[in-house]
């Protein structure tokens, strides 16, 4: 994605946003983009230990994922179990 | 009275509206208008709280000036980010469900999220702050 340098900072967060589907979650995309959003952290947090650097962007990378993983389980649970297709 | 109300809120100079006006918006559902109890900064943009308890994000009130006013992610304190990953985990832990929507607990992971993605998604600038 690119980004025009004239185009505001809130335009272009908005755009970033929209396009990871992360502007209004549907009721039933909470896990997907959960899983997303955890894929970004840990690639940032690997990057972080493979050049030893930020310290402090590295702990809070993995408190974040962390959180993440905690609310992916919980969210998880509570999803609507499918209809059973052996009763059908 | 609403309509002179719901016109004086479309200009950028009232934004964001008072505690106590009445707001056009779009729900989940329809088009409605509703009593504004509280207008809240979220991690990234500000969510509108109703009377009835509902939250809705900014873009979606009638009138929200364009760009909306979001924060940077260096805006946002770490103790902030840490109270909401409480509030968000407590949340979850008391059995909420965030596929309710309009409500504080879906209003809030999104913002999360958002954020989060924001904050470490790769860009130009980190890269080359990693490279020094």
């Amino acid at each position: 994605m690119s980004r025009s340098d004239d185009e505001p900072d809130e335009l272009h967060a908005w755009r970033v946003l929209s396009d990871a589907g992360l502007v209004e979650i549907g009721p039933d995309e909470f896990a997907e983009r959960i899983k997303d959003v955890k894929r970004i952290v840990t690639v940032r947090l690997r990057e972080l230990l493979d050049f030893n650097t930020g310290v402090q962007e590295r702990e809070s990378a993995a408190y974040s994922l962390g959180t993440l993983k905690g609310l992916e389980l919980k969210v998880l649970a509570s999803a609507p179990k499918p209809p059973d297709s052996s009763k059908v | 009275m609403m309509k002179s109300t719901a016109k004086e809120l479309r200009t950028a100079a009232n934004w964001p509206p008072e505690e106590g006006q009445v707001v056009s918006l779009k729900s989940s559902i329809a088009s409605e208008t509703a009593i504004l109890k509280e207008v809240r900064w979220g991690l990234v943009w500000r969510d509108f709280i109703l009377e009835d308890g509902r939250v809705i994000p900014e873009h979606r009130i009638a009138g929200c000036p364009q760009p909306q006013a979001w924060r940077k992610v260096s805006e946002v304190t770490d103790q902030e980010r840490e109270e909401c990953e409480e509030r968000l985990l407590s949340m979850a832990g008391a059995g909420m469900d965030p596929r309710k929507r309009d409500q504080s607990f879906w209003a809030e992971l999104n913002q999360y999220l958002a954020y989060t993605y924001l904050r470490f998604k790769p860009t130009r600038a980190k890269v080359q702050d990693t490279e020094r």
